[in-house]
């Protein structure tokens, strides 16, 4: 019952006109910046970010949102007809969606792409409105060393889920928390690694290094390696976008699948909406009785990567409201918004803030159905963006990173620390140092940080204490596990490597 | 690239070492738990330890990767040297006439495009962060020597 008068008020902020246009707003933008390649959804939100200091908490979280799920749809777009992903989310989609669309099959992959991702997403919504209160509730207990817990693990699960050299994984984690403690201790009150520059004293604002580390950064990467692709002549009419008898018997469950994966991944911590899709296209693979079909036109290899990062991108917002640990790049970006209007998310927060919660979380219903019907209509006109010269996109992009910065203190320092961050983003990306750990660290340092000192504090300085309360030993354990995840698979690997028969080398003398 | 990450891996290593020194001068301990050095002390030592480890890696593995200058790296450089040059004369121009100067000029320079085209870019995007930020989102940008 509660559950129902919670949705009802979410309805009734969500549904007045402010709240549908900011919400209709997020959706088209976040479909331009998901077609556009070079610019994701964190740089998106980043550099919005600081336009939205006059604007109500509520109206601007729900054009956030917007964006993170519509940039899921309209990387979809691009891996389809050009086959280049517009977002990471939909590298997988390319696969399949490129090769139906050179079937002539182009408009039944968006179809089942929009489909499927509305279906996934609805569910999510649906899921997420029980589970998130729930997660409230049960982190209502939490103290100190379980939040530090939850910040170890977290950090250990983005050398799981993190890239292909944990050690750079784990030091850009590292970096991140080294950042997070340049300031004034907000315990002792001494300055940390200020060097006597009173512009430090404060620390570095988070969306400084994100308008950096993000937009400027992806700049000069895109200017290096461009993403090229031949967009695809075909013209396609509205009955394409029509699915067949077949290809629907073929996607409904895939659909099904990939929207719990994807709902499941999104709420695991540095899980995220990319981890969801390529999850889910493996998972339908290794299912399918047809894993051969899989890479040259199956309509499910489109259907389930396409629900599980949408499903991704809305159960993402769990461990965001309930706990105050974001999930995702753009999850910890909109956590620094959060803060920047002076609300901090967590346990408490469906206490104090039920208008913004269920606002938010009814919108996501709003949203998807704004862009089914974007999708179905608005198709062509997301194409014509794809031929924006990038000079003009990148002008755009440098122009909102630096009033971004400027605008977080007025001053100058800010945008040439920007510009610091944003070398630091592209030297980084090109020797394979990840940029998400940074980040996520960076969000969650001040938290990691307070926790185990007030734990320490608590316990008299007995580490003990992190494992005799069992939630906390749960959080700590998953975490050692997960940093050692990648010596085991060097292990599993080391077994599973085929013994040289010494025998039958030739020279060999017994 | 092999090279790039060795000096990356370097880099961090002196950072790591950088941040135990500095970390070392702070306060360990305090009246009533970890003081103010104790986290930046174990992230220098623990960045340390992992450069270590990485560079030992780097090493040892005799992996051919791609090349850390690409053909376009120039044109990336291009580009920041261009950033500078603007935000050096923002505080002078102001941000609405420094960036319209700034999309003209990047077009032109890297984009190739017809004087007409950066010309008009150049006037719209003056216009366009004058009137969108200064009056529509209200933010207070620098107007610099000409006022606008």
């Amino acid at each position: 019952m509660d559950l129902l008068q919670n949705l009802y008020m979410g309805f009734s902020v969500s549904l007045t006109p402010i709240n549908i246009l900011y919400c209709l707003a997020g959706c088209f933008f976040g479909q331009i910046v998901g077609v556009l390649p070079g610019i994701g959804a964190p740089t998106a939100v980043a550099l919005l970010l600081p336009l939205t200091f006059s604007i109500n908490p509520t109206s601007a979280i729900i054009m956030f949102a917007g964006i993170y799920y519509g940039v899921a749809y309209g990387g979809t777009i691009t891996s389809v007809l050009i086959n280049v992903p517009g977002e990471s989310s939909t590298v997988m989609t390319c696969l399949d969606g490129y090769q139906m669309a050179l079937k002539g099959r182009a408009g039944a992959a968006l179809s089942v792409a929009v489909i499927g991702s509305w279906i996934a997403g609805t569910i999510s919504v649906a899921i997420l409105m029980c589970f998130a209160p729930a997660l409230a509730r049960f982190a209502l207990r939490f103290g100190p060393a379980e939040f530090f817990g939850l910040a170890f693990m977290s950090f250990g699960l983005l050398t799981v889920f993190g890239a292909e050299e944990p050690i750079k994984t784990i030091i850009s984690t590292l970096i991140g928390l080294l950042i997070a403690t340049i300031g004034l201790d907000v315990v002792s009150g001494m300055p940390r690694f200020a060097f006597g520059i009173p512009q430090l004293l404060g620390g570095f604002d988070f969306i400084v290094i994100i308008c950096g580390i993000f937009g400027l950064a992806e700049v000069f990467n895109s200017i290096e390696e461009p993403e090229e692709g031949q967009l695809l002549k075909e013209k396609m009419r509205l009955r394409d976008l029509f699915l067949t008898k077949a290809e629907w018997i073929a996607s409904r469950w895939a659909i099904i699948r990939g929207g719990i994966i994807g709902f499941l991944t999104g709420i695991i911590p540095a899980g995220g909406i990319t981890t969801a899709s390529f999850l889910a296209y493996l998972a339908e693979k290794r299912f399918s009785k047809h894993p051969e079909r899989f890479g040259t036109g199956a309509i499910e290899g489109v259907a389930s990567p396409e629900a599980a990062n949408n499903a991704a991108s809305i159960s993402g917002f769990a461990p965001l409201l309930a706990l105050g640990i974001p999930g995702s790049p753009t999850t910890a970006v909109m956590l620094a918004g959060f803060m920047m209007w002076g609300i901090r998310p967590g346990p408490l927060l469906f206490q104090t803030k039920p208008d913004l919660v269920w606002g938010l979380i009814s919108s996501k219903f709003i949203g998807n159905l704004i862009l089914l019907l974007m999708n179905i209509f608005l198709i062509p006109l997301f194409v014509m963006i794809l031929r924006v010269p990038y000079t003009i996109l990148m002008c755009f992009i440098v122009i909102f990173a630096a009033v971004g910065a400027y605008t977080v203190n007025n001053n100058f320092f800010d945008v040439w620390m920007m510009l610091g961050f944003g070398v630091l983003g592209y030297v980084m990306k090109k020797l394979k140092y990840p940029i998400v750990p940074l980040v996520l660290a960076l969000v969650l340092g001040n938290l990691a940080e307070n926790s185990i000192r007030q734990a320490l504090t608590i316990s008299g300085g007995s580490y003990a204490i992190f494992f005799t309360r069992p939630i906390s030993a749960l959080f700590i354990i998953s975490g050692i596990l997960a940093y050692l995840t990648p010596v085991i698979r060097w292990g599993v690997k080391g077994l599973q490597r085929p013994k040289v028969d010494i025998a039958s080398k030739p020279g060999y003398k017994p | 690239m092999r090279l790039a990450d060795l000096i990356g891996g370097a880099v961090v290593l002196l950072l790591g070492l950088a941040v135990i020194y500095f970390s070392s001068q702070l306060e360990y301990h305090s009246e009533f738990g970890p003081g103010p050095g104790f986290l930046p002390l174990w992230v220098g030592i623990s960045i340390t330890v992992f450069a270590t480890v990485l560079i030992f890696n780097i090493v040892r593995k005799h992996e051919k990767v791609g090349a850390f200058l690409k053909p376009r790296t120039r044109e990336g450089f291009k580009l920041l040297l261009i950033i500078i040059a603007t935000f050096l004369l923002l505080p002078l121009l102001g941000f609405s006439i420094g960036f319209g100067l700034f999309a003209g000029g990047t077009m032109r320079i890297m984009g190739r495009h017809g004087w007409i085209v950066c010309v008009l870019t150049a006037i719209g995007i003056a216009i366009g962060i004058r009137y969108v930020f200064g009056y529509w989102l209200g933010i207070p940008l620098p107007t610099g020597v000409v006022g606008w």
